[in-house]
């Protein structure tokens, strides 16, 4: 009889609306995001290492190469805008942005599924789908927000798909789960290394910002078309700290 | 069963499992591993509470709601009254046990999952056997702290 209810709860959880299930989820991380980052930042220093001398850091030259790819990128699109529309003034992109600072709670990141716990919610202006960044590139977006506690959806997860540019053209790019992502059929060959800038969303993403590089290119199984996987360009597992970009904040 | 004594050590596995582990690329099932121990050193009756409440758990930290606490219960119950049958005391049967379920177990959660429509990764047998596997190294050698902690005397040969 026991097993019988406990099973029928388990069944109510798992057909009941995410979003309500979802609360347990939340709460859970919130009580206890104290022991969480504790923990967290104990595994992070575990695996830190001393940074050389007068050397840049990893993640600090990561996070300048990102940034150096976002200006030019604007550059880029400005250059462009000023060629069609000199006579229109034009704001450029990052500044109608508005960056929640939000510190990661916990991190999930494996073959299954690619998840970050953020300690801002609702109150401070998250809505489902706004972009994450950290060190100046897209990781994601928001799947789920409660009042002061949201869920990031990894563009690695694979549950995950997001609008790319690539060569001119936007493409679909469908997470893989670890730390890649897959673009499939492209029509021609890209370089390893070349960066993967997410396209721009009204609403949520007015220009567009690094996300990725290519990893791996290799031919479809159709005939020249070509399959390319994308890693991210910040080292999402040490995150501490991103923040979540707001179309036109409040003044 | 001392349950103010079990709360604490699956809410501290559960804390453990959803931070310091989260960032290892290889990484044992604390959940999971105490889902077997008290299958196997409880009576039945409370290895099915604490098969649920442990799925429940891992449902918290993980990415949906119910599967696990579903998968856990159904076969920490079993595991429980296989142990009436077959005594699971001995490190390498307990090996086999913590190996045999984390298996058995992660297959039902992506059952479950592709029933509520979430995706299933392409490459899910990888993982799922790495957790299992190293789990079930890790796991025995867990039991005796555990038992310490809820005051169980350990017998590794014979039945309860």
């Amino acid at each position: 009889m026991l097993f019988t209810w406990f099973t029928l709860a388990g069944l109510i959880f798992l057909f009941s609306p995410k979003n309500l299930t979802n609360k347990f989820q939340f709460a859970f991380h919130r009580i206890f995001s104290l022991p969480l980052s504790i923990g967290r930042n104990i595994s992070l220093s575990a695996g830190a290492r001393r940074p050389l001398g007068d050397v840049v850091s990893r993640d600090e030259y990561k996070r300048l190469l990102n940034h150096l790819a976002n200006v030019t990128q604007q550059r880029d699109a400005e250059h462009q805008n000023v060629e069609k529309l000199a006579q229109m003034r034009i704001i450029p992109g990052w500044e109608r942005m508005g960056f929640v600072p939000a510190d990661v709670i916990t991190v999930s990141i494996n073959e299954l599924r690619s998840e970050l716990i953020l300690n801002r919610g609702e109150d401070d202006g998250l809505v489902k789908g706004q972009f994450v960044l950290a060190d100046n590139s897209i990781i994601g977006t928001i799947s789920d927000v409660d009042a002061r506690t949201a869920k990031v959806r990894l563009f690695t997860d694979p549950k995950s798909s997001t609008v790319v540019r690539i060569g001119g053209s936007d493409w679909l790019m469908q997470g893989k789960g670890g730390s890649l992502a897959r673009v499939e059929m492209i029509k021609s060959k890209v370089k390893i290394g070349t960066e993967i800038m997410a396209s721009k969303r009204p609403g949520f993403l007015d220009t567009a910002v690094i996300i990725g590089k290519v990893a791996r290119c290799e031919r479809n199984a159709e005939p020249l078309l070509w399959d390319i996987e994308v890693e991210p360009v910040c080292n999402i597992q040490k995150a501490e700290n991103v923040h979540i970009i707001v179309m036109n904040p409040p003044e | 069963m001392r349950w103010f004594r079990f709360a604490v050590l699956i809410l501290l596995a559960t804390v453990l499992q959803a931070s310091f582990f989260a960032d290892l690329n290889i990484k044992p099932d604390l959940l999971l591993i105490l889902l077997v121990f008290f299958a196997v050193y409880c009576n039945t009756t409370e290895a099915i509470i604490t098969s649920f409440t442990i799925g429940f758990a891992a449902d918290l930290i993980g990415r949906t709601m119910g599967p696990q606490m579903i998968s856990f219960g159904l076969f920490g119950t079993a595991l429980a009254y296989l142990h009436n049958v077959i005594a699971i005391r001995k490190m390498t049967y307990q090996f086999f046990a913590i190996f045999v379920t984390a298996l058995l177990a992660g297959l039902l959660v992506y059952f479950l999952n592709f029933i509520k429509g979430e995706p299933t990764p392409p490459n899910m047998y990888a993982p799922l056997f790495g957790i299992a596997l190293y789990s079930a190294l890790v796991g025995p050698f867990l039991f005796l702290p555990s038992a310490w902690w809820m005051r169980i005397k350990i017998n590794r040969s014979g039945r309860r």
